[in-house]
């Protein structure tokens, strides 16, 4: 992927996030311009960047959405909930087409048909709120609906038309009778429906062309199967819209009906293999059109059709030019299109000619060099159509001060000036302008330079040939427009001034300049690093047992305590450098809140219910995988919470509580962990409920039920296959529950706890540690090997007396601090067959460890010292053992096996 | 080597302006608003600006304006390029203070061949 499109995925994933905030900001201040300005400047600048690459169905879902915003903050559309629901819909589908982008690099043809109705959706919200505006903007939508319209055309198999049929169609559309293109796609179970889609088809009058496609692709014939359809059908019609309605009103959606203006329907056929037309012939044909000299035009162009083969493709071309000439002779750049079309032996594209060039294009900024020189004359033909197109440009700036009356400036002046000298020199033509400057600045007027120019041109004897360009170089800079340029005409040019006055009366020192002084870096790399500074901290931790290899085995002390000072040194840059990396994968929970609103306002509306989000604490930071693996199991409490927790309003207000529910969402930092509250006023969980769902589901026994307290039966809902409600909904409880949050939460040594009061609500919290990228593990010994424990699991370690052990109901237990702690040994848990071995007063070395909330001892030959550790998960076939969290690199060079109590309880 | 100065509230466009200018040989420098625009230009005049309308803060619009009241930059030539294609908002360009109007999606030759016209250099 280039650099280019990088950026724009990059800048484009901010402008998506933005719109999605400022559309939740407008849905509390619907009238506040601000947001609307910005919202819409959003918008806009990502469709302006998309159309710089070739995905038109991105641009036409973003030009759809830009002219929705534009109607809403110049108040011609109103701002409404369902507005809001279908653009963010939109921006939901550029983000699913940006990370397709993304991935492959291109976006697939299927979302043409998705981003059609995007658009149509977008602009009937359009239509329909503006049907009672001015006729200026009715214009304009019309307009820009037909240019979508006519990119979705390039996609039609016209082409096959013959060109009688094309002929007589255009000719039909010419004389105000509208062409419809219909295609009707039939459920595949249509006939069982008493439907006959060909019957259906034969019936529509007045078709020209049909034509019937299979849909998708031909299934495998033995799996075929005869009474499901498989086939599309097309067709052309001149038949009034209202017939058409009729005809299909059982099955509007299963048709698509394109109104296909004239234009259209002019695509050359026939055998385009042969040599093309004689380049003088074709020079000629133009400079005879652009003098408007139609009658030798059409005079050569009917000898070279005598002396061509008429099933030739440059013979479709001229009896096309001929018609146009006849039908539509005012239509200059379509007849200029279409010999131009000799030339290049391509169709010319009525509908979207700027997205077509693209391609090309952008290929171009890469191989500009090299391919100058091919495209030297052409560019020698565009500098010169441009110098028009400029001189133009300052000639209609020159005028411009009759009309609306503004004072010069000198700097104004010597600003066309300027212009007007560069481009003459650009394309080598004498400009002896400082004295008409100097003229001008002194009577403060553009009248000089004005008459100058005109008499420039004058004298150029081109005057023909500029009137022509101008023509076309307006299309060729509005290139977005020019299929209105080609059927509609140019609205007045001086409505806006006033308008324009107000938008630039703003003063330049209002606002100070804030450039973030930031930087995008890939994970990638923060992950490259973090896995080098790991491998910097073990081999630091080699330092002191070179030390001490260098006092005993080479019996060098000074140097010993040499290693030892710069091993000092070492620790704390590597420590700091540690810090700072981790600081750098800090990022604030605020990357997973953000998408609360939105969720609990879609989930909230689905329901019915009404709920208040409060979100505290966004800025609390923790690593970057810390807050990823947070967002699932996060969502599914929401979801939790607004299916389960809280009530109808009806319900609510039954209860003497407040109709609309408060959901808080709350993060906080304490020490090394973050903590996360999810808080809801709802009904709560009822422990009776949980009892006998848990006793149903034979998670619990008759005695356990009896004696179960109720903080222990809510906490039931972490157990695994737990879920109270008989439907599943869409939203919560789709046979995952609360076991897969926990699970989730302790895969990165997070904890998770409920309280719930019946009536009252519940509150959730999750309590996780800022960074998992050093864990602080205990070093034991059992069976001569060495394991690490993580410490934030280890309660404390004890040593236990041979005499304090019991053994109740074959498991062996100890009484610490007035409570039962039952005890394994952990070469029993390991199977290893052996005793644990006491020390010399006979106790055993007791890890206590905390699992599910219960405190177990675990029993081990030694302890050893803690040490921070780079903890690596198994792979291969090792990773298949649970037991072990994973395993480490420690300074001396050997293996650390790091156990899971968890799993190994 | 003759220096432009591109605003710009688009990474991407920025991006997309000055690949296709330094490959041209032209030295580019970025604003991200008018304001930044500004405040450039007032310390170093460049040779040339290309102006987007719609930007935070100041637009393209009152960028021109004030930068056409500034007695050492208002001689330079500017170029405007936007989304925005009507006459009317050409129009506005002009009285603005541009001395071109083009169209977004600007093709690099375009752009190419507009800042040579402007700049007086030969391809």
């Amino acid at each position: 992927m280039n650099n280019l499109l990088e950026q724009f995925l990059s800048e484009g994933r901010d402008f998506l996030q933005g719109i999605g905030e400022k559309l939740m900001q407008l849905e509390d201040e619907p009238n506040s311009t601000p947001l609307m300005t910005e919202l819409f400047r959003f918008v806009h600048t990502l469709k302006g960047n998309s159309g710089l690459f070739e995905f038109p169905e991105m641009t036409r879902v973003l030009h759809a959405s830009e002219d929705l915003m534009d109607a809403v903050r110049n108040g011609r559309v109103g701002y409404s909930q369902d507005l809001a629901d279908q653009l963010l819909d939109a921006m939901d589908f550029v983000g699913m087409l940006m990370d397709e982008i993304e991935a492959t690099g291109e976006i697939s043809k299927n979302h043409a048909v998705p981003a059609a109705e995007h658009a149509q959706v977008l602009r009937s919200l359009l239509v329909v709120s503006e049907s009672n505006a001015d006729s200026n903007s009715d214009l304009h939508t019309s307009s820009e609906i037909k240019s979508e319209v006519n990119s979705l055309l390039a996609e039609l198999p016209i082409f096959e038309l013959e060109e009688s049929v094309a002929e007589e169609l255009y000719l039909h559309a010419l004389e105000g009778e509208t062409a419809f293109w219909v295609e009707y796609k039939p459920e595949s179970d249509c006939f069982f429906k008493g439907e006959d889609p060909l019957f259906l088809m034969r019936q529509v009058p007045d078709t020209l062309w049909r034509h019937i496609i299979l849909n998708n692709t031909a299934p495998i014939l033995a799996e075929m199967d005869v009474y499901s359809n498989q086939l599309v059908f097309q067709l052309l019609t001149t038949a009034p819209s209202e017939e058409l309605d009729d005809l299909f009103r059982y099955v509007p959606d299963e048709i698509k009906r394109i109104e296909i203006p004239a234009l259209a329907f002019v695509r050359p056929t026939g055998n385009q293999d042969d040599h093309a037309i004689d380049i003088d012939f074709i020079d000629n044909a133009l400079a005879l059109l652009n003098k408007n000299n139609i009658s030798v035009l059409t005079q050569i162009i009917n000898t070279m059709l005598e002396l061509s083969a008429p099933e030739l493709w440059s013979s479709s071309v001229l009896r096309w030019v001929l018609r146009l000439l006849e039908h539509e002779p005012d239509n200059k750049t379509a007849q200029h299109a279409l010999l131009k079309s000799l030339q290049t032996l391509t169709a010319p594209d009525w509908s979207a000619p700027a997205e077509h060039v693209e391609r090309s294009d952008s290929k171009e900024v890469e191989h500009a060099t090299t391919s100058v020189n091919v495209r030297k004359t052409e560019e020698d033909d565009e500098l010169l159509q441009n110098f028009y197109v400029v001189v133009n440009a300052q000639r209609e700036i020159l005028s411009l001060s009759h009309k609306s009356g503004f004072s010069w400036t000198a700097g104004r002046l010597k600003s066309i000036a300027s212009t007007l000298m560069g481009c003459y020199r650009a394309v080598n033509r004498e400009c002896n302008i400082d004295n008409v400057l100097e003229r001008a600045l002194a009577e403060n007027s553009p009248t000089p330079l004005l008459t100058w120019l005109e008499e420039s041109l004058a004298n150029n004897e081109q005057d023909v040939e500029i009137e022509v360009e101008t023509d076309f170089s307006e299309i060729s800079t509005s290139s977005e427009s020019t299929p209105n340029a080609l059927i509609s005409d140019h609205k007045d040019a001086h409505e806006n001034v006033v308008h324009n006055e107000a938008k630039t009366a703003r003063r330049v020192d209002e606002v100070s300049t804030v450039v973030p002084k930031t930087l995008k870096v890939d994970q990638d790399k923060i992950d490259r690093l973090m896995n080098l500074i790991g491998e910097m901290v073990v081999a630091k931790n080699a330092l002191p047992y070179l030390a001490n290899r260098a006092e005993t085995v080479f019996g060098v002390r000074d140097l010993s305590r040499e290693i030892k000072a710069q091993y000092a040194v070492i620790n704390r840059v590597a420590e700091e450098m540690q810090d700072t990396i981790m600081q750098v994968r800090m990022m604030p929970v605020s990357f997973i809140f953000q998408r609360f609103p939105r969720m609990v306002r879609d989930i909230s509306r689905k329901l019915g219910k009404e709920v208040e989000l409060v979100l505290e604490g966004e800025s609390t930071e923790a690593d970057k995988n810390i807050v990823e693996a947070l967002s699932d199991p996060l969502i599914h409490i929401v979801r939790n919470s607004l299916d389960h927790g809280l009530e109808q309003p009806d319900v609510r207000l039954a209860a003497g509580k407040n109709a609309t529910g408060k959901l808080t969402i709350r993060a906080t930092q304490e020490s090394d962990r973050v903590l996360i509250e999810i808080m809801d006023d709802g009904k709560g969980i009822d422990p009776k409920i949980i009892k006998h769902k848990a006793y149903e589901k034979g998670l619990i026994d008759e005695t356990t039920l009896e004696r179960i307290s109720d903080q222990d039966a809510i906490n039931l809902i972490f157990a695994a296959g737990f879920s109270t409600v008989e439907v599943i909904s869409d939203l919560s409880g789709r046979g995952v529950g609360m076991d897969v949050v926990r699970s989730a939460v302790e895969k990165v040594n997070g904890t998770v706890g409920i309280e719930s009061q019946v009536g009252k609500g519940t509150r959730i919290h999750l309590s996780l540690p800022l960074s998992m990228a050093v864990t602080n593990v205990i070093i034991i010994e059992s069976n001569k090997q060495i394991f690490g424990v993580p410490m934030d699991m280890v309660v404390e370690t004890v040593r236990v007396p041979r005499s304090q052990i019991r053994t109740i109901k074959h498991k062996q237990t100890t009484v610490l601090r007035g409570r039962v702690v039952p005890l394994l040994s952990l070469n029993q848990l390991l199977a290893r067959g052996v005793e644990q071995l006491p020390n010399e007063d006979d106790e055993f070395a007791t890890l206590i460890v905390r699992v599910h909330g219960e405190h177990i001892g675990i029993l081990v030959d030694e302890f050893r010292e803690t040490v921070d550790i780079i903890l690596k998960p198994m792979a291969g076939i090792l990773g298949g053992l649970s037991s072990y969290s994973g395993a480490a690199l420690l300074g001396d060079g050997s293996v650390l096996m790091v156990l899971n109590p968890r799993e190994l309880i | 080597m003759k220096h432009i100065l591109v605003i710009d509230d688009a990474a991407t466009v920025r991006m997309y302006h000055r690949n296709i200018l330094e490959t041209a040989g032209y030295r580019v420098d970025e604003a991200i608003n008018g304001i930044e625009a500004l405040e450039k230009a007032l310390v170093k005049p460049y040779d040339l600006y290309i102006v987007d309308v719609n930007m935070p803060k100041l637009d393209g619009y009152g960028f021109l304006k004030e930068f056409r009241r500034q007695e050492d930059l208002s001689q330079t030539p500017a170029i405007m390029v936007t989304t925005e294609a009507g006459a009317n908002d050409r129009a506005l360009g002009y009285a603005a203070g541009a001395n071109l109007y083009l169209t977004k999606p600007i093709k690099p030759h375009e752009l190419l061949s507009y800042t040579r016209l402007l700049l007086g250099d030969l391809a």
